[in-house]
């Protein structure tokens, strides 16, 4: 065996162990809504054939991109305000840092009364969950522009507006590209807790997404086994939501050596 | 120097950097001429870029006033280019990005079109010997060449006034003797007077200084001061043979006893 098939082999044994141990247990109880991994393989199978895992993963992903887009939209220009005059900083900066500790889920309730269980009212949650990381780091990013690429492009004669969209922008993207990470993640999270909740206000109704799924396994036809499914499903997703951000983000800036 | 030639007017500046500290530049005046090579000589910490950044207008004097064309300098400006000592390349930008920066988002490129603006492109770009390297970002360029780079973006933007510190010093030898007469082209040696450019340029290296320069303004540090302004009545336009003049050899030798004293306590120091 050569060392690097050891080394792959040292850290598959625990999970691989925990895994068997699991099945032997979980199938020793005798209960069949016990989740085991060979139930949960079947459910996971079942669910992608019908459709309504992929559909549910569509739903929640729109969500989260539109929400996403939303706070992007605000943010980025925000913290590029903020990070580049320090009068505005000053005037908004309390109201974002009084805004920050309260947690996306805690606005929920409002968002229900106002805009209902649907879409608008998750994508409000998505949104509001996205911005701050993103303003922040948008905002750090603005400050880290150098003093000399200033004075250079001062000395070329370009304007404040100019200034902002040639070098402070640049000079801001990797900040801002950290930013965008953390709050696709957190969208990510965020969709899912309000999908559960919008559901269970919907009683379960057709708002959708896959937090709404998992609403509807746990209320009213107790699968653990497609709980499961929907617990990893929502696990490979942002997985593979910060790759592809990631890659996006390593395209557009190919002067940041890796 | 009737006042209708003084480009550049120094009259009686000081330069403190924060109150009661330091004194970076005391009692410093210099005209310089339209169309005059100027170059500033002297030990480190002297104040030679202060000179530089208060006639770019990135800094303002504490006393005194510094004046371009008889209007006193509030600030930077387009017809005033600056090679900056530590080259201010923008890091996201490719070779051609940063040259044709100021051309593409500053008031130099007024009033040409995209066809124009890449043809002077190329054309510094070769100039410089960067040919090749267009597309490359500053990191993966050696000092040498970054130093090049920052040479073309000035040079592309072709401003009334080139204020210049260090601009040749991470070259190697030869390069740095091609580029000095590429400089002296740009400059317009080969021009009538009238129509050549103003140029403030800063070096350590008192040979480049007698080869480039009208004059040399010699300065002395703590508190910077200016010692000696040297004229250098070599022929223009110069070349190979300007470098082996022993008058040339003459005057390094004279500048050179000026600040020999000062540079030994510095070493030594």
């Amino acid at each position: 065996m050569t060392f690097s098939s050891i080394r792959v082999a040292r850290s598959v044994a625990l999970p691989l162990t925990l895994i068997v141990v699991w099945q032997l247990l979980g199938t020793a109880m005798g209960n069949p809504r016990t989740p085991v991994p060979t139930r949960i393989a079947a459910a996971a199978l079942q669910l992608t054939a019908s459709g309504d895992l992929p559909l549910a993963i569509v739903q929640s992903l729109g969500r989260v991109f539109a929400g996403f887009m939303i706070a992007a939209a605000i943010a980025v220009p925000l913290g590029l305000a903020m990070g580049s005059s320090r009068a505005i900083e000053r005037n908004v900066d309390p109201l974002v840092e009084s805004f920050r500790p309260i947690a996306a889920i805690a606005i929920l309730p409002l968002a229900i009364l106002w805009l209902g269980t649907g879409t608008p009212a998750a994508m409000l949650i998505v949104a509001y969950a996205a911005f701050f990381p993103i303003v922040v780091n948008t905002i750090a990013g603005a400050k880290r522009v150098s003093p000399t690429l200033l004075r250079a492009a001062a000395t070329m004669g370009l304007d404040h507006i100019q200034t902002i969209r040639t070098v402070i922008v640049p000079s801001a993207l990797p900040a801002i590209g950290v930013g965008l990470r953390i709050a696709m993640g957190v969208a990510w999270t965020a969709i899912v807790a309000a999908e559960l909740a919008v559901g269970a206000k919907a009683g379960g109704g057709g708002s959708g997404g896959i937090g709404q799924m998992m609403f509807v396994f746990y209320a009213y036809s107790i699968e653990l086994n497609r709980i499961v499914v929907c617990m990893i499903a929502v696990g490979l997703v942002a997985l593979v939501l910060d790759h592809v951000l990631r890659a996006g983000l390593r395209s557009l800036m190919p002067w940041v050596s890796q | 120097m009737t006042e209708s030639a003084v480009k550049l007017r120094l009259d009686s500046i000081g330069k403190r950097f924060d109150a009661g500290g330091t004194v970076a530049v005391q009692d410093f005046t210099l005209d310089v001429a339209r169309g005059e090579f100027l170059v500033i000589v002297g030990p480190s910490g002297c104040g030679k870029t202060t000179i530089l950044n208060l006639l770019a207008g990135l800094e303002s004097p504490t006393s005194g006033t510094a004046s371009l064309d008889g209007k006193r300098i509030g600030g930077p400006g387009p017809e005033r280019g600056v090679m900056f000592q530590d080259y201010a390349l923008f890091p996201w930008h490719t070779v051609l990005g940063n040259v044709e920066f100021g051309l593409r988002h500053g008031p130099a490129g007024n009033g040409l079109d995209a066809a124009a603006r890449e043809q002077r492109v190329r054309k510094t770009i070769d100039l410089v010997g960067l040919k090749g390297a267009e597309h490359k970002y500053p990191h993966q360029l050696s000092g040498g060449m970054r130093q090049r780079v920052a040479l073309a973006r000035l040079v592309a933007n072709e401003p009334d006034v080139l204020l210049m510190d260090e601009p040749l010093a991470a070259l190697d030898a030869q390069t740095r003797i091609i580029l000095q007469d590429e400089l002296l082209r740009i400059w317009g040696q080969d021009r009538p007077p009238a129509e050549r450019r103003t140029v403030v340029f800063i070096t350590h290296a008192i040979d480049e200084a007698v080869f480039l320069a009208d004059r040399v303004a010699v300065m002395t540090s703590h508190p910077g001061r200016l010692k000696a302004v040297i004229d250098v009545p070599l022929r223009r336009p110069r070349g190979d043979a300007t470098r082996a003049d022993p008058q040339s050899q003459a005057l390094c030798q004279h500048i050179w006893s000026l600040i020999r004293d000062e540079a030994y306590r510095a070493t030594v120091a």
